[in-house]
């Protein structure tokens, strides 16, 4: 099986070969039966990495530990699940999960553009260049096809990976990373063909989008799971790994409001193809992240061999880049100018500036240990108070431009209009702010600002949807004619639950700590009192748990308040595999202030009972997942196919079809 | 393993078949160019843009007039120069459309 | 306009920087023996691990390399999932008087996997 597994990748790296250097010969002398021939090459990549995945798919279901990646990340034990998901476990794994969705989502791009011949002329050989990488690891570097003896077991999943959001969460963010390419592509075979039209945008404004949203849903998976199963108290600890996902997304972000200027104003068409490749080197830096250890995370701490690999890789493609846009600069120039600074496209303008400069910050900040090193000889990093300054410092403008963007209009807005309709925004905004002062929420500028700020967005879009349906005639025939524009808001309201759950969450939360409590005994926050229940006959207390490989114990916990009462459990599992112990954290989920009470518990003496509590009051946590939900719907509604746009798109370019997003 | 072996030596073949297949159908073709866009018609493809951007803009300008976000001042102020704009890109078009041109 | 913009960007950023301090050095056990100060101790966990009281204590060597150099470190807060003797870490603190102090929940652990998990595990 596992030859076969390594025929099937070798035959995948033959034909992205193929691909490349036949389809950009092909491009270059316009030899089309050779661009074609190009172009299935690289459709036919998809299902040679595919058979390769089901190999190890069904190695990993029949626990063949003959494969040395199945014996090093599963063992007979693990339910079904958990050993499929082992698949992106490993280094190995992890790259055969990038190349099939590499290959799956270039053969449906070209599949659906396949009758856009100058189109896909060069953005074949582009996906080919990256895809050649992939394989390239996989073939000869890293394989995840290696054969042992097989050992009597594995050596096992740890414990807190067995949890269904990590069944979720990388399969979404890779799906994300990867789906960057695609814009990518497309843009970087606009250049090279020298095409200045807007086809590539248009071919790719539904991949972009839906990137992104994987992307952002991957990350808010993440956290739930640092959230609820690791249970430090947070839910983001920018840790390099994570910013790796960030800051992609961020520069996405960007991508998508610039590109709208674009399509209306046919400006900016250098800063769109910086924007991309942006964030595209900006995913394959996250993904080099993970992967090789050059930045001391919790992650990585040493040095993994394919690292110089990557770095190298990496570099290729930002090279690639700009020498490409900075070659074909005089094409990409235009004579539209901004016509005002008070516009739709100067806020989107600041927001752009905003959301790099954020990306930016982060990405000096991971690079800042391997930078110092290299300097000064010694390794510096640095930490929380640094990403909160600068995520204050730009985010909360950014909170601000959501709501004053939609409220002006495009080219040119006269101060006059822009008073009339901001007035009921402002007004709120104002009211809110003095409420909020008044009843003491000025112990963190911030959270003030934060809170502030959401309420004029709340209210800015509020104002679009009753507007709208005025002339519309119904909010269902208004959204449904407005896809984009009102799936956007409903993106920007989720954004704004984000921003309330965040700021709730860390500007307002109380910890209580060093509390060594004996059985009986209480501790108080935030108007809760929590005691620890004594132990009676029947029902000790700390209660012992056991499971099928951990024993450990639960510290049961009575909460009363705010005219509540509840139980929380926090507690400790360690595992017989000599893993460790793992912290078992106790969530409620307060409906009182759509928040968590958040309990951890260290078992400080068995004989007296005696645990070391932790304490979290975070409110309004939970506005953070729900806002999950309405941005995975609001992208849905913004990316949904409008038949009579399709039309006019086909008809624009009448080479037959319209070039197809999906 | 043999039938393995046998496996992944028909996956090739049917890819080399597949890769092959433009060249097989048609051996000797008229014209083995790769369409390309002449440069009028990537004139008329930008000014399609243009003309697709104007009326989008006086559109947008309407809808944003009658929700009330934009004042009759401004709608009267901008609306002149979009429709002239408009009505300037489509002209172009049109008198591009009349001269003949080779594919 | 772009231009004032980065430049202001620069500015919040340089001002930000010269105020705050240049980040925190991160030292291993060969190298720490010197620093003063607020540091980050990277390295891996040598046994014995013993409880005295609240505290924590165990002895930390350099990852990787076999340098014999060993630096005692005394902890006290919560200890995080993964920690044992041959786990790698990372705690906050600072040299006093030839023992490692430190920082209360400072204490992270390396997720022994090569598949990374997004978050690190503290506590």
């Amino acid at each position: 099986m596992a030859p076969l597994g390594r025929a099937a990748l070798l035959l995948a790296f033959g034909l992205i070969v193929y691909a490349l250097l036949a389809g950009s010969y092909a491009a270059w002398r316009k030899r089309r039966r050779l661009a074609h021939s190009a172009q299935n090459a690289l459709l036919a990549a998809f299902p040679a990495t595919l058979a390769a995945s089901a190999i190890l798919l069904i190695a990993l279901a029949r626990h063949d530990f003959t494969f040395a990646y199945v014996a090093q990340h599963t063992s007979h034990n693990l339910p079904l699940p958990y050993t499929l998901s082992a698949f992106w476990g490993g280094q190995e794994g992890s790259l055969l999960l990038w190349l099939v969705i590499l290959t799956g989502y270039a053969a449906l791009a070209v599949w659906l553009n396949r009758r856009q011949r100058e189109l896909m002329a060069w953005t074949v050989p582009v996906f080919g260049l990256i895809a050649v990488f992939f394989a390239f690891m996989l073939c000869f570097v890293s394989s995840p096809f290696h054969q042992q003896p097989a050992p009597a077991d594995g050596a096992g999943m740890v414990p807190s990976l067995q949890n269904p959001y990590m069944l979720a969460h990388p399969p979404m963010l890779y799906l994300g990373y990867v789906g960057l390419a695609v814009p990518f592509a497309f843009a970087m075979g606009a250049l090279l063909s020298g095409r200045t039209d807007e086809r590539w945008i248009v071919a790719t404004r539904r991949w972009t989008l839906a990137a992104w949203t994987f992307l952002g849903v991957g990350q808010l998976l993440g956290a739930h799971w640092a959230y609820t199963e690791i249970g430090w108290g947070g839910y983001y600890a920018w840790d390099p790994v994570e910013n790796a996902a960030l800051m992609p997304w961020l520069a996405a972000t960007a991508f998508l409001h610039s590109v709208m200027i674009q399509e209306k104003r046919g400006m900016l068409k250098v800063w769109n193809m910086v924007l991309v490749a942006l964030a595209f080197n900006l995913s394959l830096f996250g993904t080099f992240l993970t992967r090789s250890g050059i930045i001391n995370s919790v992650h990585s701490f040493s040095q993994s061999p394919i690292g110089a690999w990557f770095m190298g890789f990496l570099i290729f493609m930002v090279v690639f880049s700009v020498a490409l846009i900075y070659l074909r600069l005089p094409l990409l120039r235009t004579k539209t100018r901004l016509e005002s600074l008070v516009s739709r496209e100067a806020t989107f303008l600041y927001n752009n500036l905003l959301l790099v400069a954020l990306a930016l910050t982060i990405l000096w900040g991971v690079l800042y240990p391997v930078l110092s090193e290299a300097v000064r000889g010694q390794t510096r990093s640095v930490s929380k108070p640094y990403y909160d300054f600068f995520l204050h410092t730009f985010g909360i403008p950014l909170l601000l431009l959501m709501g004053i963007g939609p409220l002006v209009a495009w080219r040119k807005a006269s101060l006059r209009s822009l008073g009339k309709t901001f007035l009921i925004p402002f007004a709120v905004c104002l009211v809110t702010g003095g409420v909020l002062l008044g009843l003491g929420f000025d112990s963190s500028w911030a959270g003030l600002l934060s809170y502030t700020f959401s309420a004029f967005v709340v209210a800015s879009i509020v104002l679009e949807f009753v507007r709208g349906r005025a002339a519309a005639g119904g909010v269902f025939r208004l959204v449904s004619r407005n896809r984009r524009r009102y799936g956007g808001y409903l993106v920007h309201a989720a954004i704004v639950l984000l921003a309330i759950g965040i700021a709730g969450s860390s500007a307002y939360q109380t910890i209580r700590e060093n509390g060594h409590l004996r059985p009986g005994q209480s501790m108080e926050i935030a108007g809760y009192t929590a005691t620890y229940r004594q132990p009676t006959a029947t029902s000790p207390n700390p209660i012992g748990v056991k499971g099928p490989d951990y024993t450990g114990f639960r510290s049961q916990l009575t909460v009363t308040g705010h005219g509540e009462s509840f139980n929380v459990d926090p507690g400790v599992n360690v595992y017989d595999a000599g893993i460790g112990p793992a912290n078992e954290a106790s969530i409620y989920h307060d409906p009182r202030t759509l928040g968590d009470f958040f309990a951890t518990a260290q078992l400080v003496n068995a004989k007296t009972g005696t645990i070391d509590l932790k304490l979290y009051v975070k409110p309004l946590i939970n506005l953070i997942w729900a806002g999950g939900f309405l941005f995975v719907f609001g992208a849905l509604v913004a990316m949904w196919p409008d038949a009579v746009e399709q039309r006019r798109l086909a008809a624009r370019y009448a080479t037959g079809a319209a070039p197809a997003g999906i | 393993m043999e039938w393995g072996l046998a496996v992944a030596a028909a996956l090739a073949v049917v890819a080399v078949m597949f890769v092959a297949r433009p060249f097989l159908r048609e051996p000797a073709p008229a014209s083995d160019q790769l369409d390309e866009l002449a440069p009028e018609e990537r004139q008329r493809l930008a000014l399609t843009e243009e003309r697709d951007r104007a009326l989008d803009a006086l559109k947008e300008l309407e809808f944003d007039h009658r929700t009330g976000k934009v004042s009759d001042d401004d709608y009267r102020t901008q609306v002149g120069p979009l429709r002239r704009r408009a009505a300037e890109a489509l002209r172009t078009l049109e008198a591009g459309e009349h001269t003949p041109h080779e594919r | 306009m772009i231009a004032l913009s980065v430049a202001a960007a620069l500015a919040i950023f340089v001002v930000y920087t010269a105020l705050a301090g240049n980040g925190v050095a991160q030292l291993t056990p060969s190298t720490i023996a010197t620093a003063k100060g607020n540091v980050l101790l990277v390295g891996k966990v040598v046994g014995p691990v013993e409880h005295v009281g609240d505290t924590l204590r165990f002895a930390v060597k350099d990852i990787g390399d076999k340098k014999p150099a060993r630096v005692s470190v005394d902890y006290a807060g919560s200890v995080p999932s993964l920690f044992r003797t041959g786990r790698d870490i990372s705690v906050a603190g600072v040299m006093r008087h030839g023992r490692f102090a430190a920082t209360k929940d400072s204490l992270i652990t390396k997720c022994p996997d090569h598949y990374a998990p997004p978050a690190s595990s503290k506590t």
